[in-house]
């Protein structure tokens, strides 16, 4: 009976990461392509398990060609921006939200759960009017601006319940004390609701590090250009030199990869707690 | 003292203990004067927050609505531009392609969501057994949605290519086809192709949202129902199912609205073709303002698409409410 029960334990393992294998089989399959040489990536049959190895699709886009780099660093200054300025937003507005009397929070919190839900489009094309009377296209402030504005709804949302959450006469406490709403706010409350930060941090990050429709339609110039455009029109202009394309394509998800690795945690609670309620 | 109490308490702690009417009137001032400072205090939270949306939401918003009615073109970007009523509206109504897109863009919801839905159902009840490598695994699966929707796109395009694509190769050893298939660059196939792609990123969001539903219903009734005699599969029709239903319910509704919305893929995958066959909405927007540069046409899109969006997510949020008060 016992000896049945871990069977069935370990069966369940092996079938998970069986499904699992099969699942992200596509990922493999673009490492796989990247560290290919070209007569292999075209052979018939497919080399499921490579042959030979050669990294000269890295070497070709990365080595020799180091302007990649500078969409590289495009792409973390934008996503960068994008979190800092998100999190100064909507931690404050959370608890607010959360924790104050506020005359009209019904109204905020259903115009944030429709926000959320937009289409990029929808934004981008009076954005794209807009920053072009302001004289803002191609700035890295302008994709910070959208990027900011699809992701603060979400981050507001996700973090309310995080500041819901926090035993309530602490206030009182630290006003008791001599700390203003500002100073409890930051010294107090903020250090407490860390893991929803990180959570709406890592969020916001990814959205813009994944963003193709704001950049695509805000910048023209090479000079603040992402990653993800440059993908899009690397596939417009070598649609067939599939290596290359995978190899900037591993290389543009490893710090997604490393982002994932180290808050994982706070991301499927984010993903939990945000999207249903 | 004053520098020992520099802050509001000190000086408020200060008057209470003074006497003089004059600074009892000073006092109670002060006190007003705080309860209003209190006030504002509380505001200067959600205001900066606030004026973002307002300003970048909110207005942009707006201003779309607006130049709906309008004829802004890139040639008169700068200039003036007229108010046209509801001309393009009809314009847009008289489109053939319009109500192809739409057409698209249902069948593309409607598919993609009834696969994601059912293979996430199974992985989550699945993954609901206690197993060791069960967080590993299921946070490898998580991973697939985080990917950008630029790389998906590029890598599911390059397994559907024509002669060397792995899928190809695969349903060919399997003998399902026997000749490669085309299936970006084929009308008839190349929605399915972008929906294909679009299961695959959908999975895992179904799979996690409903693995913590089920990780959060009562196991004693689970007990209850085996000590009653009931087999698994009676277990999951008759606790399973009606407990995750509300759950169920929401996540179909955010289905709608987050694969509706989807542009990314399409234009990596098809670029909308070959002729239209994988043109959604969001894409028909797109190309009725970035391509022919007629932004009000653009713009009168995206408004239809917001008033559907609308309809929609007041359902949701109805449904929401409902489950909130039970």
């Amino acid at each position: 009976m016992k000896k049945n029960l871990i069977r069935s334990k370990y069966m369940a393992t092996i079938i998970a990461v069986f499904s699992t294998i099969l699942f992200l089989f596509p990922v493999y399959w673009m490492f796989v392509t990247s560290i290919k040489p070209m007569s292999a990536i075209f052979a018939i049959p497919p080399q499921v398990i490579p042959q030979d190895v050669n990294f000269d699709a890295y070497v070709k886009n990365f080595i020799d060609n180091p302007e990649i780099l500078t969409y590289f660093g495009n792409s973390f200054i934008i996503a960068g921006g994008t979190l800092v300025l998100t999190l100064i937003l909507a931690a404050p507005v959370a608890y607010a939200l959360a924790r104050l009397q506020i005359r009209g929070k019904g109204i905020v919190m259903i115009t944030l759960l429709i926000a959320q839900m937009l289409p990029s489009i929808m934004l981008a094309l009076p954005f794209f009017i807009l920053f072009s009377k302001m004289h803002l296209l191609n700035s890295f402030l302008s994709l910070i601006i959208a990027n900011t504005t699809s992701s603060l709804p979400f981050a507001i949302l996700v973090l309310r319940p995080f500041f819901m959450s926090i035993p309530t006469g602490l206030e009182e406490a630290a006003a008791l004390d001599g700390c203003n709403k500002f100073k409890t706010f930051y010294k107090i409350i903020l250090p407490l609701v860390k893991p929803g930060l990180l959570t709406v941090g890592s969020f916001s990050f990814l959205f813009a590090w994944g963003d193709l429709l704001f950049s695509l339609i805000l910048t023209s110039d090479k000079a603040i250009r992402p990653l993800t455009v440059h993908l899009y029109t690397f596939v417009g202009q070598h649609g067939t030199d599939w290596s290359s394309l995978m190899a900037v394509a591993t290389i543009s998800i490893i710090p997604i990869i490393l982002i994932f690795i180290a808050f994982q945690k706070h991301i499927v609670g984010g993903m939990t707690s945000g999207s249903v309620k | 003292m004053y520098t020992i109490f520099a802050n509001g308490g000190g000086i408020l702690m200060q008057t209470e203990t003074q006497q003089t009417p004059l600074v009892k009137k000073a006092a109670t001032y002060k006190k007003r004067k705080t309860k209003y400072a209190e006030k504002l205090g509380k505001y200067m939270f959600i205001i900066p927050g606030m004026t973002f949306l307002l300003v970048f939401l909110i207005f942009p918003i707006g201003y779309n609505i607006m130049i709906s009615f309008k004829d802004l073109t890139a040639m008169n970007l700068l200039g003036e531009q007229k108010f046209v009523g509801l001309q393009n509206y009809i314009t847009i109504l008289k489109d053939k392609l319009f109500f192809l897109s739409l057409k698209n863009s249902v069948v593309f919801t409607g598919v993609c969501l009834i696969f994601q839905f059912i293979i996430g159902l199974l992985l989550a009840l699945f993954f609901n057994q206690k197993f060791p490598g069960r967080n590993i695994l299921r946070s490898l699966i998580l991973m697939a949605w985080m990917i950008p929707l630029v790389i998906t796109g590029t890598l599911f395009k390059w397994m559907f290519a024509g002669e060397y694509g792995i899928i190809n190769h695969f349903l060919l050893w399997v003998g399902i086809i026997d000749q490669p298939v085309q299936w970006v660059s084929n009308a008839s196939t190349s929605l399915y192709s972008t929906i294909i792609a679009n299961i695959w990123i959908g999975i895992p969001f179904n799979m996690v949202i409903l693995l913590a539903a089920l990780q959060s219903l009562p196991e004693e009734l689970y007990e209850a129902a085996k000590v009653d005699g009931a087999g698994r599969i009676r277990r999951f029709f008759s606790i399973t199912l009606p407990l995750l239903k509300p759950t169920m319910f929401i996540l179909i509704m955010l289905g709608i609205i987050y694969t509706f919305k989807v542009f990314d893929i399409i234009l990596i995958m098809t670029g909308g073709g070959p002729v239209h066959s994988s043109t959604v909405l969001p894409f028909y927007a797109y190309e009725r303002a970035f391509t022919d540069f007629n932004f009000s046409l653009g713009a009168t899109v995206t408004t239809i698409m917001l008033i559907l969006l609308i309809l929609v997510s007041s359902v949701y949020l109805w449904m929401v409410r409902k489950e909130e008060q039970e």
